[in-house]
C-alpha cells in the first residue's frame, strides 16, 4: 500500500496517535501538565476565532472580550452556586454567543477594515467594563472564585474552589483537570471539523470567497454571518470559562488588546482556515512564551522574548504566509500532484 | 460652567495628539491600504530619539527635527524590509496585519531594552506657562499642540496638492498599477509615505509625552484612540482624521466627568459613536465611499 497523508486510513492512524499522546502526556510528563493545561483555553479560543476569521473571512481583533466574558460568566456562576462547573460552562457559552451575535449585527453593514476597527474598540473596552461594574465582577481587585467547604473543625467556610480528581482514578487534580480540558478541546475541534465539512460550512467558506456569488446561490448571507459570529464568540467563551477554572481568580487585566492580538497571532501562525491550525498555533506560542522565554533565555533579557516573537512573525509571514498547518498541507498537495503527473494511474 | 470649558480644553489638546497619529495612519492607509499597528511604536522610537537628543543638551525644536528624521528613516526602512516583501494587502490583509503586529512587538520591546522601563521627564516644548481666560486655565503647551496640529495639517495638504511628490502619492493611492505604467516609481513613493508617517509620529510623541509620561507604553493607549479617530473620520481622509481626533479627545475627556457610570470606561462613548457613525455612513464622516460592484 502506498503511503499517503490524505488517505482515510492514514488519517485515522494519525488521529489515533494524537489522542494517545493526549492521554499519555500527563502521566509521563507530570511536571509539564500544568503549563500545557494553560495553553488549552487559548487553543479553543483560537479555534473559535479561526471559524470567524479563517473560514468566514470576518476579521475580529477583539476576541479577548468574548474570552473574558466567558471567564467572568463562568467564574461568577461557579462562585455563586458552589462549584457547579458544568452549569458555569453553559452560562458562559450562552452569554458569549449572544454577545458575539450582537457584535456581529453591525458586521452586516460594516465590513473589512471598519469591522476590524470596531472589534478593536470592543476588545479595548472590555477590561474597562469589568472595572466599571465592580459590584458584580470585583473590579480591579479581582474576583476570587470560592466554594463553601467544611473545614477541619466542622465549620462551613469560603475557600478557593479547586479541582478534585475522583478517588477511584488515582490521578492528581492537575492531571484530572488536563483530561477534562483536553476532552473539551477535542470535542470543539471535532464539532468545528464537522461543521466545516457540512453544507453550512461550505456556505461559510463561500461567503468568505465571494459574498455576492454566495448570495446569488441562495445562501442566507446575513443570517449565517451573525450566527458564525455568535458561534465563534461562544468558542472563545468556552476557552474563557476554562481559563477561569485554572487559577480560580480573575482580574480584568489579562483580557486586553494584547490578548486579542495574541489570539490572532495563534490563528495565523498555526494556519488560518485549517481545522488544526489554531491548536498548533496555541502550542507554538505557549511553548515559546512559557518554556523558551522563561526557561531558556536569561532572566535579565526578558524583553528579548517578545522581540524574537515579533521577528518570527514578520519572517514567517514572508516565507510561510499560510501558517504552519497551511504550509504543510500545501507541500503535501504539491507532492501528490507531482507524483500523479509523473505516473498517471493506469486506466 | 468654567469647569466644563476646562475639560474641553484638556480634551481638545489630547485630541490633537490622537489626530496627529490618526493622520499618519491615514497616510499609510492611503498609500498601502494597510492598517498599521506598528505606527504607534514607530512614533515611540522617534519620540525616544527626541528625548535622547534633548537629554544630551540640544534645544527641543532641534531635537524634534532629529527625531522626525529618525522617524522618517525608521518608517521607510520598515516598509522596505518588513512590509513590502510580505505581499499585497489587497490579497493577504490578515498576513500584513500580523506583520505589523510583529513589528509592534519588536519596536516596543526594543525601546524598552534601550531606554529602560522607568518613565522619563519630557519637557513641554512651549514651556510651563499658562493663560487664564474667564476662569479657564489654558496652558501654552495646549495651545501649542493644537496650533502645531493645524500647521502640520496645512503642510501635508500643501505637499499633497502642490508638489510633484504629493501628486505622485495621490496618484499611487488612487491606482498604483496605472501610476507605475505612467512612470511613477511606485515602490519609492510607498517608502516615502511610510517615512512621512514616521516623521509625524515624532511630533505626536513630543506633544503627548510631557502629559502622559515618556515610557514604552506611551503609544499603546493613544493608538487605540487614534484608530477610533480614523474610523470616525473615514479611513482615507486627512480632514476626517483631524475632526475624528478632536471629537474622540472631547468625548473621552469630557463625558466621563459628568456621567457617573462612564468613569471607569472613558472609551465607551467613543465606541458607541463609532458604531453610530458607521451604521449611518459606513465610509465614515469624510471618507470616500467604496463602491462594491455586483
Amino acid at each position: 500500500m502506498k503511503f499517503s497523508m490524505s488517505s482515510p486510513s492514514t488519517r485515522r492512524v494519525g488521529w489515533g496517535l494524537a489522542l494517545l499522546v493526549l492521554v499519555l502526556f500527563p502521566l509521563l510528563v507530570e511536571s509539564g501538565t500544568e503549563e500545557v493545561t494553560r495553553w488549552i483555553p487559548l487553543a479553543v479560543a483560537g479555534i473559535g476565532l479561526n471559524l470567524l476569521t479563517g473560514f468566514n473571512g470576518q476579521v475580529s481583533i477583539g476576541h479577548g472580550a468574548f474570552f473574558g466574558l466567558g471567564a467572568y460568566a463562568c467564574g461568577i456562576w461557579v462562585n455563586d452556586h458552589d462549584g457547579q462547573f458544568l452549569m458555569g460552562f453553559i452560562v458562559a457559552i450562552v452569554l458569549s454567543f449572544l454577545a458575539g451575535a450582537i457584535v456581529g449585527l453591525p458586521a452586516l453593514r460594516i465590513r473589512g477594515l471598519a469591522l476590524a476597527l470596531m472589534t478593536i474598540a470592543v476588545g479595548t473596552l472590555f477590561p474597562d467594563i469589568i472595572r466599571q461594574f465592580e459590584g458584580l465582577t470585583g473590579g480591579s481587585s479581582g474576583l476570587a472564585i470560592q466554594t463553601l467547604t467544611v473545614n477541619g473543625r466542622g465549620k462551613l467556610q469560603d475557600r478557593t474552589t479547586e479541582w478534585l480528581a475522583p478517588g477511584w482514578s488515582g490521578i492528581s487534580s492537575n492531571q484530572w483537570r488536563f483530561y477534562i480540558f483536553a476532552t473539551i478541546a477535542v470535542i470543539c475541534v471535532a464539532m468545528v471539523a464537522a461543521l466545516i465539512r457540512s453544507r453550512t460550512g461550505r456556505a461559510l467558506i463561500a461567503i468568505r470567497d465571494n459574498e455576492v456569488a454566495a448570495e446569488t446561490n441562495g445562501i442566507a448571507v446575513d443570517r449565517l454571518k451573525v450566527i458564525t459570529f455568535g458561534l465563534s464568540a461562544a468558542l472563545a467563551g468556552i476557552g474563557g470559562a476554562m481559563f477561569a477554572l485554572i487559577d480560580f481568580n480573575l482580574t480584568p487585566d489579562p483580557f486586553n488588546l494584547t490578548f486579542s492580538l495574541n489570539l490572532l497571532v495563534i490563528v495565523v501562525i498555526g494556519g488560518s482556515g485549517t481545522i488544526l491550525g489554531p491548536v498548533v498555533g496555541a502550542l507554538s506560542v505557549g511553548l515559546f512564551n512559557d518554556v523558551i522565554v522563561k526557561k531558556v533565555l536569561p532572566a535579565d533579557l526578558g524583553l528579548l522574548g517578545p522581540v524574537i516573537l515579533g521577528v518570527t512573525l514578520v519572517l514567517s509571514m514572508q516565507f510561510a504566509p499560510a501558517g504552519t498547518v497551511g504550509s504543510i498541507k500545501h507541500t503535501i498537495e504539491e507532492r501528490q500532484l507531482k507524483r500523479r503527473i509523473a505516473s498517471p494511474p493506469a486506466s | 460652567m468654567s469647569a466644563f470649558f476646562q475639560y474641553c480644553v484638556i480634551g481638545l489638546s489630547n485630541g490633537a495628539v490622537y489626530a496627529m497619529v490618526a493622520m499618519s495612519l491615514v497616510i499609510i492607509y492611503r498609500a498601502t491600504g494597510l492598517l498599521n499597528f506598528a505606527q504607534g511604536e514607530t512614533s515611540l522610537i522617534a519620540t525616544f530619539v527626541v528625548w535622547e537628543a534633548h537629554d544630551r543638551g540640544l534645544p527641543l525644536p532641534l531635537a524634534l527635527i532629529i527625531g522626525m528624521i529618525a522617524g522618517f528613516l525608521l518608517g521607510a526602512v520598515l516598509q522596505r524590509v518588513a512590509v513590502q516583501p510580505a505581499g499585497d494587502p489587497a490579497t493577504a490583509p490578515l498576513q500584513l496585519v500580523i506583520v505589523t503586529i510583529g513589528l509592534l512587538l519588536v519596536l516596543n520591546n526594543t525601546a524598552g531594552l534601550i531606554w529602560g522601563n522607568e518613565s522619563k521627564v519630557f519637557d513641554p516644548m512651549f514651556g510651563p506657562s499658562s493663560v487664564n481666560v474667564g476662569g479657564v486655565t489654558i496652558a501654552a503647551q495646549q495651545i501649542g499642540t493644537v496650533a502645531v496640529l493645524l500647521v502640520e495639517a496645512l503642510a501635508l495638504v500643501a505637499v499633497f496638492r502642490f508638489t510633484k511628490i504629493g501628486l505622485a502619492m495621490r496618484s499611487v493611492a488612487s491606482n498604483a498599477e496605472a501610476s507605475g505604467l505612467s512612470g511613477i516609481p511606485v515602490a519609492r513613493i510607498l517608502v516615502i509615505s511610510w517615512g512621512i508617517a514616521g516623521g509625524i509620529g515624532a511630533i505626536a510623541g513630543t506633544f503627548a509625552a510631557p502629559n502622559l509620561g515618556m515610557d514604552a507604553t506611551l503609544f499603546l493607549k493613544i493608538l487605540v484612540l487614534s484608530f477610533a479617530a480614523m474610523t470616525i473620520g473615514g479611513f482615507d481622509s486627512l480632514l476626517g482624521a483631524i475632526v475624528g481626533g478632536l471629537v474622540v479627545g472631547l468625548i473621552t475627556d469630557v463625558l466621563p466627568r459628568y456621567v457617573d457610570w462612564l468613569k471607569e470606561m472613558p472609551l465607551a462613548p467613543a465606541v458607541l459613536l463609532i458604531l453610530a457613525v458607521l451604521l449611518v455612513r459606513p465610509q465614515g464622516l469624510f471618507g470616500s465611499k467604496q463602491v462594491r460592484r455586483v
